[in-house]
């Protein structure tokens, strides 16, 4: 019986430590922070619109953001796409062969599953809070924006949580933790929703050079 | 890694999906809908019942998509319960496990059908206890707290222990801040009672009453500030019987201070029908001691 729990405590540990790495702390300027998640290892960051809140876009941005690796470096960073509909933000920052999230598949995802979350709640480094996937879809009932597809899982998100990961139990991504609705219910935006906005926002950049 | 989480995890979304059928959306009140269990596969439906705000015009949201009539059998308010008759058969029956058989700390999911599909959290047995009365004056077999979270709408939605079975209704409105299901015990009394009789009996006087405050000297006597006064009492109705005059101000009904309405209410259950039971009064100035036969309300 203790065998079962010490491996579910450990396994759980486990998903912790793999996704800590692509966890980085959004840092605004005097704004105060938020989370972001690294996407592709040549430096693509994704967030929340509302983490980058106030921050102009492009290269000539106002100096103000930069972005905290786990490995302790402190990059600068700039906006390379918004969609506050969604509350998403691509973000840019100069380096190479970061360590990237896995993607998972967030049409899969089933009420009762379990997920982590990691970000920075009230600053702390590499907060986590776990619980299950109360419902993930379209119209769910209690969310303020039905038109919208959510995440809806029963853990406690922070301010500072913002932006980064939610993972299913083998680390990979599911969701953009984005709010809270109460103080024991997280809400965030499915990953397949934030493939289909880099996808669009990538096409833009493209058809601008 | 081991397989430990992966297997949990997936293990509890399974039950969820296998308890789907069993959870209803129940369309009886104003704003968001709420949940219900299915009793039985002929269409009766349990349910909590402070979200059945109308009598009329129910309806309940099956697992299989369709949306059926239902109609409203009885209610038990002190307990926070309704028993509903949808317009359906061949449903999925929700399995029941009695309280005696949880323990503190285990594993249970609260589920809920608000819109379409069934939602979940998850939490442990908190605390476990024996009977206890709620403010509405209900009698509840155990006490079963939990910290699963009642997401909106999961109120008449069921307490699943981690083989599926349910261990008691939700309800958010027993308790406020925490979460108090009505165990399994309860829930089957009431449902019983309520398909036989439509609802659960009430102890009943047939007085008007009006909590009034007590001359100095009574209430240094007897230890109370205030009593019920009788405003009006029915002819041939069981305090008529007792011999209880209007003007009389009732002090104590079993044993037991009747200082307000609610606690007038609470004593008058349905297991007092049919008792005679000692009743001090004041009239006159005086203190009296009589007996009154609780009839059924």
């Amino acid at each position: 019986m203790s065998t079962v729990l010490q491996n579910f405590s450990n396994d759980l540990a486990a998903v912790g430590e793999q996704v800590l790495r692509s966890l980085v702390q959004v840092r605004n300027g005097k704004r105060g922070a938020g989370a972001g998640t690294i996407w592709h290892a040549d430096g693509l960051i994704i967030t929340n619109a509302h983490v980058v809140d106030g921050i102009r876009q492009g290269r000539t941005g106002d100096g103000a953001l930069t972005v905290l690796l786990s490995d302790g470096r402190e990059l600068p960073a700039y906006v390379l796409a918004r969609d506050p509909e969604h509350d998403l933000a691509a973000l840019r920052v100069d380096a190479q062969n970061l360590p990237t999230i896995t993607l998972g598949d967030s049409r899969q995802l089933q009420a009762g599953q379990f997920v982590l979350c990691l970000g920075f709640p009230w600053g702390v480094t590499g907060g986590a809070t776990s619980g299950i996937v109360i419902d993930a879809g379209a119209a769910l009932p209690e969310v303020r924006d039905p038109h919208h597809e959510w995440i809806a899982a029963s853990l406690h998100l922070r301010p500072g949580h913002s932006g980064g990961p939610m993972v299913d139990v083998q680390g990979r991504l599911v969701g953009i933790n984005t709010m809270m609705n109460g103080p024991d219910v997280g809400v965030a935006v499915p990953v397949h929703v934030a493939k289909a906005f880099l996808k669009q926002a990538m096409a833009q950049m493209y058809t601008r050079v | 890694m081991s397989e430990t989480l992966q297997t949990l995890s997936d293990a509890m979304s399974s039950l969820v999906e296998a308890a789907g059928p069993q959870i209803v959306r129940v369309e009886a009140r104003g704003r968001m809908a709420a949940s219900g269990v299915v009793w039985s596969s002929a269409g009766v439906i349990i349910t909590s019942h402070h979200v059945v705000e109308r009598d009329d015009n129910i309806k309940i949201g099956l697992a299989d998509g369709s949306t059926v009539n239902a109609t409203l059998v009885g209610r038990d308010p002190n307990t926070d319960l309704a028993v509903l008759k949808a317009e359906a058969s061949n449903l999925t029956a929700a399995t029941w496990v009695d309280a005696n058989d949880l323990r503190v700390g285990h594993l249970m999911l609260a589920l809920g059908r608000p819109g379409k599909t069934v939602q979940a959290t998850l939490g442990i047995v908190s605390a476990l206890g024996g009977a206890w009365r709620t403010q509405a004056g209900g009698d509840i077999d155990h006490y079963l707290q939990t910290d699963v979270v009642m997401y909106p709408g999961f109120s008449g939605g069921p307490l699943l222990d981690a083989s599926g079975r349910v261990a008691g209704i939700n309800s958010s409105s027993l308790v406020r801040g925490v979460s108090v299901a009505v165990p399994a015990a309860t829930v089957k009394k009431a449902v019983e009672t309520i398909l036989a009789h439509g609802k659960m009996p009430r102890g009943y006087l047939g007085v008007g009453i009006q909590p009034v405050r007590l001359a100095d000297a009574l209430q240094q006597q007897l230890s109370q500030e205030t009593g019920l006064m009788f405003m009006s009492v029915e002819a041939d109705s069981p305090a008529a019987q007792g011999h209880l005059l209007q003007g009389d101000i009732l002090v104590t009904l079993d044993g037991q201070p009747v200082r307000h309405v609610d606690e007038l209410q609470t004593l008058l259950t349905g297991e007092r029908v049919g008792k005679t039971v000692p009743a001090r009064i004041v009239r006159s100035g005086q203190v009296q001691d009589l007996t009154v036969t609780i009839g059924q309300g």
